[in-house]
């Protein structure tokens, strides 16, 4: 339950955000309610000046005029109340995906890395849509399930008290029919999503496996399991069902026996049946009223009953983003600040420490000066901590210990060039990808980038040149050309320092000459190449190879 | 748009029964609601009429009976009829879910595979799920409430017209006629172009946002992660503003509905109050109609949010639509022409391409003969899997022809296991197979141990709710599948993966033995990946 309390204590941080919107939709609600009391009154006192009294019709047309009053006013309202419960839905999700993106960046590439892009993705997405229904119908009405009965009960009180003490009655019994809704609606929510899950995973199993299925003649026979199975869900899922909807019917019950008992205690009253109480005051003017607003009464509880499913929904979506967002306060983050001023002409390293378990440093008090337009290689057992100095390097994880300046700032303040093992390709022109990273990069700058990294052909023979998409015909890259197309990011930005992660691992050989001449040629034009490598090739490329192993840095 | 509707409607209408039984509970339980509020507004009335008479001493009287008991009556009804169309219109709502995705599964089977093949993956597979979400509770949120809406409606105007006057009838159809279009038609008017496109949108961003995350390093590199996520914001943003701009107009035209409702109830009171002065019907009877139209405000207000999705729901019936178009039979038909009896699968001059790409496979000849063993080496990428396909008659090539005497028994690369029991699971390659069968095959697979000591043998269940099986414990599984298949050849694309040494060596033993007679073509990326063959061929 520690989960729900937190998500719980999210829900109310997020509504804190939102709150003048929720004000307002709260405040339009009232306003319907107050416009609902007021047409029933003009209705009531209608019907008692016209027969009762005997007024002519055409004598109340002031009470008319009110009557009409009032329902525009109650329409006006609602729809305020919707436009504003939408606004405020909008606002929360911007915000939580704004914190999203805040969370992301703080927890940095590598923490990122660990988990898989769908369901960060669906975190983002999905579950930020799904508190859609909670910041726009449930919180809301949980404040006016509260005020409009409220709001009701005085009016009724002050025409009938005894009337009202049926009303009230039912008062102390709210809480408990909030319960029993509640506690009907989460049954009946999960126990329906469960199905629908299970539903889902049987037929979604079934088209998995449709093609094996087909192989061996058996798709008839999976339908006929498919409907099997869905009925044994359905009948074990009514028997639950059955239970479940007693709760609303309960509702139902106290709602319609409370109008049936006010109605009848009002009829007595007027025939003058009733001796004692306040029934002799009564008219048909404040007896309709009390029968006309006692379904009223009930209303707003109906409606939260209603959008009870909206809060579960928030709830479950809630306590995987708060876990996404509290969950990497432990993480390595990058932090600025961890270096010290150096001379802006290289990289220094000092005393650098860096352990994922404790005890057993990765990097254990390593210093190190590289040049500007070195172009260092680091080699090393795999374990060794080549990746994590380029990580560090690169500001992507924090140090446990110890300072790292790049060029005269901290790791990661200058924009450099990130070469990684999975290949980064968005859905879009050759350009897309190239622009992604320097959007004001000319025609001609990305034809040569490419031309630099050897996809200048592949690219001349799609029809558009750089304005094709890179993945036409449903044929995508290879693995190969994509980490060339990365390559050719770093070409067209011109970066002083380059970081490359094992930039020849698992290539083809074709793309593993391009990879070494393109690299070959930012040696030249004086950048600083960094790369992890195991590769002979790349080794003599390096003017300077360091052996990482041990906790120890040091020059092979 | 509507028509992509129709075949999923004519599923839903295919239980007419059921949906009828529904649709009169849910009518019994708004008409129980109206008669208690109308009945109980009479019965006030009434008594305040004659207690006034009582009060100035005239002699009256009032039956009480009969509309107290009307009261207990109907507030009793409202509560069970409720119930009761709770419980079995949630039961329809289940069966319709069967229905349809039966339905959905049976066209799917006859899809082509290449069509199939586009759309694969678990984010195709959710979205499949959410379309069919949207058509399993169209009854229940849409049909049925418009239906009864537009029932109920008539029956009050009719109402007016027998027991008050033709005017008075008139007056309400012009104002509840427009306030029903206004809920339904023009709700759904006014948000179709807002909500038909958001599905489409939110997988864009989806695959942004995919984007965004597996490119995080070089865009943290470069320093534009905030920028590529403001873009995925902004788009985000958009979505979330036709949201809330369909909410809103929603949230008017449930407004503009009820205004209208209400402004019948005050005509029907306007009236009403004039026929009562000019003595032409009773004063409680005045009151009666007036407060049956205050009900009508629960009928209409269930009507606007469901036209709001019905934009939604219909791009859901469009996609799954165009996802399960009928495609071409899978029959290949080139089985029909003659093929050496001695040979039991010939290939002909196959070329095998992705598009318009250079062939992966081009003019290759392949003549096995029945008994043969023929294994198959290539590299990943070769064109292996492919070629398996083409043999099996999965895939037509490009050009070239395949003839065999029957189609082959298939283990794809894929391994693909069903969450069921490991029975049923088998049972696929042989229907109607004995146990002590099932038992020998795994014994040759080398999996009858792992399943001995489990305690529902060969009832034990697989995949993720069941037993756990390892990459290679499921491949040997799917292996036994394909081994008790009758067809006298066999393509075993790589059989062993995730297979140990030691285990492959026993099993491939084994299978000599098993399919002693038959013929085997396997292929795999080096010699070890199956069972040492008659003859190599290496593809390059």
């Amino acid at each position: 339950m520690a989960d729900q309390a937190t998500a719980r204590q999210w829900l109310g941080g997020l509504a804190a955000h939102g709150r003048p919107l929720i004000l307002a939709t709260v405040s339009a609600g009232v306003v319907v309610g107050v416009a609902t009391v007021a047409q029933m009154a003009f209705l009531a006192g209608i019907v008692h000046r016209g027969i009762v009294g005997q007024v002519p019709v055409e004598q109340l047309s002031l009470l008319f005029t009110g009557a009409v009053a009032a329902i525009f006013i109650r329409g006006v309202a609602q729809g305020f109340q919707a436009r504003f419960a939408a606004r405020c839905s909008r606002k929360v999700r911007s915000e939580v995906r704004h914190q999203l993106n805040r969370c992301w960046r703080a927890t940095g590439p590598v923490a990122m890395g660990q988990v898989s892009a769908g369901i960060l993705a669906r975190e983002w997405v999905d579950h930020t849509d799904a508190l859609h229904g909670y910041f726009a119908r449930f919180l809301p009405q949980m404040i006016l399930a509260v005020i409009v009965p409220l709001l009701i009960l005085a009016v009724v009180f002050s025409l009938d008290w005894l009337a009202g003490i049926f009303l009230l009655l039912s008062a102390p019994l709210i809480p408990l029919f909030m319960a029993l809704v509640g506690m009907g609606a989460e049954k009946l929510n999960q126990q329906h999503f469960q199905t629908i899950g299970r539903l889902s995973g049987q037929f979604l199993d079934k088209v998995r496996g449709l093609t094996t299925l087909q192989l061996f003649g058996q798709t008839g026979p999976a339908a006929d399991t498919l409907r099997k199975r869905s009925d044994d869900y359905r009948r074990v899922t009514m028997k639950t069902l059955r239970i479940a909807f007693l709760s609303s019917a309960v509702l139902e019950f106290f709602s319609s026996v409370a109008i049936a008992v006010v109605a009848i205690y009002i009829g007595f009253g007027l025939l003058g049946y009733i001796s004692y109480g306040p029934s002799d005051d009564l008219t048909l003017f404040s007896g309709l009223l009390v029968l006309l607003l006692a379904p009223e009464f009930f209303q707003p509880l109906r409606l939260l009953s209603q959008h009870y499913h909206d809060r579960a929904a928030a709830m479950g979506a809630g306590a995987e983003i708060v876990e996404r967002l509290h969950g990497n306060n432990g993480a390595k983050r990058p932090r600025p600040g961890t270096h010290q001023r150096q001379s802006p002409d290289g990289i220094v390293v000092r005393d650098l420490t860096l352990a994922y378990d404790a005890g057993r440093p990765v990097l254990d008090r390593v210093s190190l000066d590289i040049r500007k337009g070195d172009v260092i290689a680091l080699t090393g057992p795999s374990g060794g901590g080549k990746s994590s100095l380029l990580y560090l390097l690169a500001g992507f994880m924090r140090p446990d210990q110890g300072t790292i300046s790049v060029l005269g700032a901290a790791p990661g303040e200058h924009c450099f060039g990130w070469l990684g093992q999975s290949p980064f390709l968005v859905h879009g022109t050759w350009a897309d990808n190239l622009r992604l990273t320097t959007p004001d990069a000319t025609d001609v700058a990305i034809e040569t980038a490419l031309h630099q990294v050897g996809l200048r052909g592949l690219v001349n023979s799609r029809a558009q040149g750089i304005y094709s998409g890179i993945t036409e015909d449903g044929q995508g890259l290879s693995g190969g050309q994509a980490r060339r197309l990365s390559l050719a990011r770093v070409f067209v930005a011109n970066y002083d320092l380059i970081l490359l992660d094992e930039p020849t691992a698992g290539l083809d050989s074709d793309s593993e000459i391009f990879i070494l001449e393109a690299l070959h040629k930012l040696a030249l034009a004086g950048k600083t190449l960094i790369f992890a490598t195991h590769h002979q090739a790349l080794l003599t490329l390096a003017n300077r190879t360091l052996l990482v192993t041990g906790g120890r840095v040091h020059d092979a | 748009m509507m028509r992509d509707l129709w075949p999923w409607l004519a599923l839903i209408f295919r239980r007419p029964g059921r949906l009828v039984v529904g649709g009169l509970l849910i009518l019994a339980t708004l008409l129980a609601g109206m008669g208690l509020l109308a009945l109980s507004g009479w019965f006030i009335t009434a008594t305040a009429l004659t207690g006034l008479l009582l009060a100035a001493g005239i002699q009256a009287s009032l039956n009480l009976y009969v509309p107290g008991g009307g009261i207990r009556f109907f507030a009793v009804a409202r509560t069970v009829a409720r119930y009761a169309e709770r419980v079995y219109n949630h039961d329809t709502v289940l069966r319709l879910l069967t229905d349809i995705r039966v339905a959905l599964f049976q066209r799917l089977c006859l899809t082509a595979r290449h069509r199939r093949n586009l759309l694969r993956g678990p984010q195709w597979l959710s979205r499949l799920t959410n379309d069919v979400d949207a058509l399993d509770t169209l009854y229940l949120r849409l049909i049925a409430p418009t239906a009864l809406a537009a029932l109920v409606t008539a029956m009050l105007v009719l109402a007016a017209w027998l027991v008050y006057s033709q005017h008075l009838a008139i007056g309400l159809a012009m104002t509840l006629i427009p306030a029903f279009l206004v809920a339904t038609v023009l709700v759904y008017l006014r948000t179709r172009h807002l909500v038909y496109r958001q599905t489409d949108a939110r997988e864009r961003v989806r695959t942004d946002v995919i984007e965004h995350i597996e490119g995080f390093a070089e865009l943290t590199a470069a320093g534009r992660t905030g920028k590529h996520a403001a873009l995925c914001l902004r788009q985000a943003d958009q979505i979330a503003r036709n949201d809330s701009r369909a909410d809103t107009r929603t949230g008017w035209n449930l407004g503009l509905a009820q205004v209208m409702v209400n402004l019948s109830v005050v005509l029907a009171l306007w009236m009403g109050l004039q026929l009562f002065q000019q003595g032409q019907i009773s004063g409680p009877v005045a009151v009666l109609l007036p407060v049956a139209l205050l009900g009508l405000l629960e009928v209409y207000s269930m009507l606007p949010d469901a036209f709001a999705r019905l934009g939604g729901t219909l791009a859901s019936a469009a996609r799954l639509n165009r996802d399960c178009s009928v495609g071409q039979p899978l029959e290949p038909t080139a089985r029909q022409q003659p093929i050496e009896d001695a040979n039991a699968l010939e290939l002909q001059q196959i070329t095998i391409r992705f598009g318009v790409h250079t062939p992966v496979i081009s003019r290759f000849d392949l003549k096995v003969h029945t008994g043969e063993w023929v294994g198959i080496i290539g590299s990943s990428g070769a064109g292996k899997s492919s070629l398996a396909d083409v043999m099996a008659g999965l895939e037509q090539p490009a050009s070239g022809s395949v003839r065999s005497h029957q189609a082959p028994a298939y283990l794809t690369q894929q391994t693909v296991l069903f969450e069921d029991t490991l029975k049923a699971n088998l049972q696929l390659g042989k229907p109607g197979v004995t146990d002590a069968e099932l038992w020998r095959v795994l014994e040759l697979v080398a999996m009858a141990d792992r399943f001995t000591h489990e305690p529902a043998q060969l009832n034990t269940w697989l995949g993720s709710m069941g037993s756990q099986l390892s990459g290679g414990e499921a491949r040997r599984i799917a292996l036994a599948r394909v081994l008790l298949s009758e067809s006298p050849i066999l393509i075993l694309d790589e059989p062993f993966t995730g297979v140990d040494a030691n285990t492959r060596d026993t099993v491939a033993a084994g299978m000599k033995r098993w399919l002693a007679g038959k013929t085997v073509i396997a292929l795999g990326h080096a010699p070890e990946a199956f069972p040492a063959p008659d003859r190599t061929i290496r593809l390059n």
